[in-house]
């Protein structure tokens, strides 16, 4: 790639969008005058703005004691909650109210029910339109001490009730949910003091209840307590206005040229096309970061002056949260800004290259929004950390690290950079490629509009087969697979016995692993046999994928143990493990969990996974490109977390043995042999290893129950296994015609 | 300096399962030489020229462009072309005087050689008056005017005109087949593709009369007249493709299969 042309590219497409008055609009003039305008409203509509009384209505009123006086002057009495009581409007009940009464009596006197009291005032309450109603039953007195010494009293079951009083509210009711917190502070502060007063009535000292005294301090400092705050707000505000201001340059410098017809031109002229992408994609990463910075910084400056202006008038003005940001706060996010630019830049242009015209393109995008809004939305959840797991999650685990940097937490953010920048670095070199690819593809640059028919559709897909599969045919067998998986969850229900769950396992493996496949293979391509990879294979080759199977078993214990440690599994999780190991003691044999958990696996999803979806895989480029994937889909199909990233590994194994011996059976002899092992580990007990003098020597166990490889004999077995795989790794079988049997053709420059 | 042989171009389509722009044509246009490519909407005509300036890659076939391939020396060949389209396809947020350099740049010019070549470009087409001004206020001619000259900014042996007259009023398209003769008389080889009769008649020193793909008849204008007995350049149009037409019409009723007429990448 030729910089200078780049650069060239680069400053005319710049110079273009800014003499764009919609591009300006969105860029600059928008955050500049939007959000002044939008503090300018809400400090106008912040003047008009009053709490609202709550009606609470108060039947009984009368009943209540002389002292402490909860109501003063027909209001709660404000000593119990001077501003709650400045905001209830309270109604008593009046002498028109005779029937309701009456109703009351006669369901307090029937039952002691209390719900048939609830749905009387429930009721009234509506009439009334109230939002909240106190009923008082009976009179309320200060009650006397008992004339009795305390050796009777501690006898003494049955002491008097406590004076009931009925507070209902409306939860479904906004309004009704607030008059109830107001109403709440002001009846504990006065049954407080009402307490106080029983004391003091009945000549106890009132330091007798004081209890155990809380005292409650916050250490964050005000610097401390303003990154926290902004920390939450800030790195959400930049991504999603970084992504915004990458669509529509990146529209205009797509699909708006391909309108135009200035791309013919272009792409006629000497600069690659790899060198026109980067250019196009600098320029939208420029508008990305300027929208994202000047939304921010608008936004920030209106927010403080708003927030400033309101807390002064509300006299309160220092107790918020929010003040100017920390001045790191700002530099870390211009540096995040840039990798964030990149990704959503480079997404956005692959994308608008796509498309034939502006209209289409904005279709494009959408999409691209709900992708990235859940990732976006994740790292707002307050239980949301930077860990292992959020840290490999693109963009979100970006977001908490930024989150982590601003709240200065430097030692997590140190513990987890590498892989939040591995993961989001290698997102945008996959987007950049992405975009270079549109740009070299005819079929996306020249693009025409197709009427689209089921059936048209069809007899192409029928007549286009080739002899394997494509790489779009296993990525949506992938897709069905996990889309299978995840609806059939909902179908099935907990099995009771052994036989039950065997035959759960086998229909969900069946159906949703190895017919989608097997189907696609017989549609999609025109050799099936092939396509799951259904070839032969040399006595060598099978001996040696078990055999690597069973010296490799350590490593992989090993590393499952590892995860769960890095990782450890749910409550749930642990929950269903306990509760299959409950089904397995029913089993018939060992022979039967192993047909199960080993032999089914193995051939059903071996079919699928190293048979349709590696072939279709294998029309990219390289050996292990098509292995990482498979492997992906792979462990994602296994839906849990822990379980994903074993069988991701396992599978770059297997994938590896299938693309070297060119066939699934060794593989699914591994894959058999590996779950074996790992259900006969799971079956060891004391009295079986005990007896037998070599299992002695390759395990051991803490606890009796739970059986471990030794340390040494596993390194020794691991070894072994490695150069297993290595022998797999020279064999050089014939190269099959790649280009004819998956339809190849060159791209353009 | 074209040698074109066997090229051939066929797009997947959903449809008809393929769609053959280009059933396999060859020609060979020189230095100092017009090369009309004639035909109707459809005929192959501007996939044929997009496959010159290297922007399609050919199904089949070679097409060479003063000595270079345009599959294996696509850079190399984009050197030595200048491409006029039919919609100008000029920014209309540059100026003219921009948007020259701007090419020139991306062709490596040095820019004091190309401020120079651009100066005498502009004097020789009396752009002198709209070099600042930005191109979406231009008229059509102007716009067509700004793309010649920035197609020659760099001085390319080859020169390829899509329909470049098309939409333009008689002056500004006289004025443009008055260019394209002045470069034909620089030595320059010119490829010009039109459904004008008039223009080919005046213009082309070779013809090669499009259809469906496939080249119905080649030859200068004279030798086709001869051979078709015909002198009435639109006339011999007409017959040509009125006869491979039906000639279509009654292959497609003895296989019963519609003839796929759209060209999913012609815009």
């Amino acid at each position: 790639m030729n910089w200078p042309t780049i650069k060239l590219i680069f400053r005319r497409e710049l110079r273009d969008q800014l003499r764009d008055r919609r591009t300006l609009f969105t860029v600059a003039i928008m955050p500049m005058l939007l959000y002044p305008l939008m503090g300018m409203a809400m400090m106008q509509v912040a003047q008009f703005m009053r709490e609202s009384p709550s009606r609470v209505w108060i039947v009984g009123e009368e009943k209540l004691p002389a002292s402490p006086p909860l109501i003063v002057g027909g209001k709660f009495n404000p000593t119990f909650g001077t501003a709650e009581s400045q905001l209830i409007e309270l109604i008593g009940s009046t002498a028109g109210d005779g029937h309701f009464e009456s109703l009351i009596k006669s369901a307090t006197s029937s039952s002691d029910d209390s719900s048939s009291v609830e749905e009387i005032l429930r009721q009234e309450m509506q009439k009334r339109k109230m939002d909240l109603a106190i009923f008082i039953p009976n009179q309320i007195h200060i009650p006397e001490r008992p004339e009795s010494n305390l050796e009777t009293a501690s006898q003494d079951s049955t002491s008097p009730p406590a004076t009931q009083v009925f507070v209902l509210t409306d939860s479904a009711i906004d309004k009704s949910r607030i008059a109830s917190e107001r109403v709440n502070r002001i009846l504990n502060q006065w049954s407080k003091e009402f307490s106080k007063e029983t004391l003091v009535a009945n000549e106890i000292p009132t330091s007798m209840i004081q209890g155990v005294v809380f005292t409650t301090g916050d250490v964050a400092n005000k610097t401390g307590k303003q990154a926290a705050a902004w920390s939450k707000i800030l790195p959400f505000i930049i991504m999603i206005w970084s992504l915004t201001g990458a669509f529509y340059p990146a529209i205009d410098l797509c699909a708006g040229e391909k309108e135009r017809g200035t791309f013919e031109t272009l792409l006629s002229s000497p600069a690659a096309r790899s060198e026109i992408a980067f250019g196009k994609l600098l320029t939208v990463m420029t508008f990305s970061m300027a929208t994202s910075f000047l939304n921010l910084l608008s936004m920030g400056f209106t927010g403080i002056f708003v927030l400033t202006k309101l807390g002064s008038g509300m006299g309160a003005g220092g107790n918020l949260p929010i003040g100017i940001p920390p001045l790191a706060s700002i530099g870390w996010l211009l540096l995040a800004l840039i990798p964030i630019s990149a990704l959503f830049s480079a997404v956005a242009l692959a994308a608008a290259a796509f498309a034939r015209s502006s209209k289409e393109g904005q279709y494009y995008l959408v999409p691209l929004l709900m992708i990235s809004m859940p990732l976006m939305m994740i790292p707002m959840l307050p239980a949301a950390e930077l860990d292992f797991g959020t840290s490999l999650i693109p963009v979100s685990g970006l977001m908490l690290l930024l989150r982590s940097l601003i709240e200065a937490n430097y030692t997590n953010c140190l513990k987890f950079v590498a892989p939040v920048c591995a993961i989001n670095l290698a997102c945008c070199w996959l987007a950049v490629r992405w975009v270079i690819h549109q740009f070299n593809s005819e079929t996306v640059l020249f693009r025409a509009s197709e009427r689209f028919g089921i059936g048209a559709w069809i007899k192409h897909i029928m007549r286009e087969r080739r002899s394997l599969p494509s790489l779009g045919s296993a990525i949506l067998c992938g897709v069905v697979i996990l889309v299978a998986k995840f609806f059939i969850g909902f179908a099935v229900t907990a099995p009771q016995n052994f036989g039950q769950f065997a035959l759960q396992t086998v229909i969900i493996l069946v159906a949703t692993i190895f017919i989608p496949s097997v189907l696609m293979a017989l549609f999609l391509t025109r050799n099936p046999r092939k396509s799951l990879r259904l070839n032969g294979c040399k006595i060598t080759m099978a001996a040696a994928a078990i055999l690597a199977a069973i010296f490799l078993n350590p490593m992989f214990t090993w590393l499952t143990g590892f995860i769960m440690h890095i990782y450890p599994p749910s409550g749930d999780m642990l929950m269903l493990q306990e509760a299959v190991s409950r089904i397995l003691g029913s089993a018939p044999g060992l022979w039967a969990i192993i047909l199960v958990f080993a032999v089914a696996p193995a051939i059903f999803e071996e079919i699928a996974f190293r048979g349709f979806i590696l072939s279709g895989c294998q029309s990219m480029k390289g050996k292990w490109k098509p292995i990482l994937l498979t492997s992906l889909m792979f462990g994602l199909a296994h839906g849990v977390i822990q379980q994903t990233m074993i069988t991701f590994v396992i599978g770059l194994v297997l994938g590896l043995i299938a693309v070297q011996t060119k066939s699934i059976l060794p593989c699914i002899l591994f894959h058999l042999t590996h779950n074996s092992l790992a259900v006969l580990l799971s079956q060891a007990n004391r009295t079986v290893v005990e007896q037998s003098p070599v299992l002695r020597q390759y395990l051991y166990s803490t606890d009796g129950q739970n059986y471990q490889y030794a340390t040494f004999p596993a390194i020794l077995m691991s070894v072994v296994g490695v150069m297993l795989i290595i022998w797999f790794l020279q064999l050089d079988l014939k190269p099959s015609n790649r280009s004819e049997a998956y339809g190849r053709v060159p791209h353009p420059n | 300096m074209i040698h074109v042989r066997n090229l051939q171009k066929t797009y997947k389509d959903i449809q008809s399962g393929q769609f053959t722009a280009l059933a396999g044509i060859s020609f060979d246009a020189m230095p100092g030489q017009i090369y009309g490519l004639l035909g109707p909407n459809g005929a192959g005509k501007t996939t044929a020229l997009r496959i010159l300036s290297t922007v399609l890659q050919p199904s089949e076939g070679s097409a060479i462009v003063n000595g270079f391939n345009v599959t294996e020396q696509p850079e190399q060949v984009r050197r030595q072309i200048g491409f006029v389209s039919c919609n100008t396809a000029i920014y209309d947020r540059m100026t003219s005087w921009e948007l020259v350099q701007y090419f020139g740049q991306l062709y490596g010019m040095p820019l004091d050689r190309l401020h120079s070549k651009m100066n005498a470009l502009f004097d020789r087409f009396q752009m002198n008056e709209i070099r600042d001004v930005l191109c979406s206020k231009m008229s059509t001619g102007m716009k067509q005017k700004v793309s010649i000259v920035r197609a020659m900014i760099h001085n390319p042996p080859v020169l390829i005109f899509d329909e470049a007259t098309s939409g333009l009023d008689i002056l500004v398209a006289r004025e443009v087949l008055k260019t394209v003769e002045q470069l034909r008389d620089q030595g320059k080889c010119i490829v010009f593709s039109s459904h004008i009769m008039s223009e080919v008649k005046r213009l082309c020193d070779r013809v090669a009369i499009m259809n469906r793909g496939v080249i119905l008849a080649e030859g200068t204008p004279t030798y086709l007249a001869e051979k078709h007995q015909e002198n009435d350049m639109e006339e011999l149009f007409y017959q040509l493709i009125s006869r491979s037409e039906a000639q279509l019409e009654s292959e497609k009723n003895a296989a019963g299969a519609p003839p796929n007429l759209a060209s999913p990448l012609t815009n």
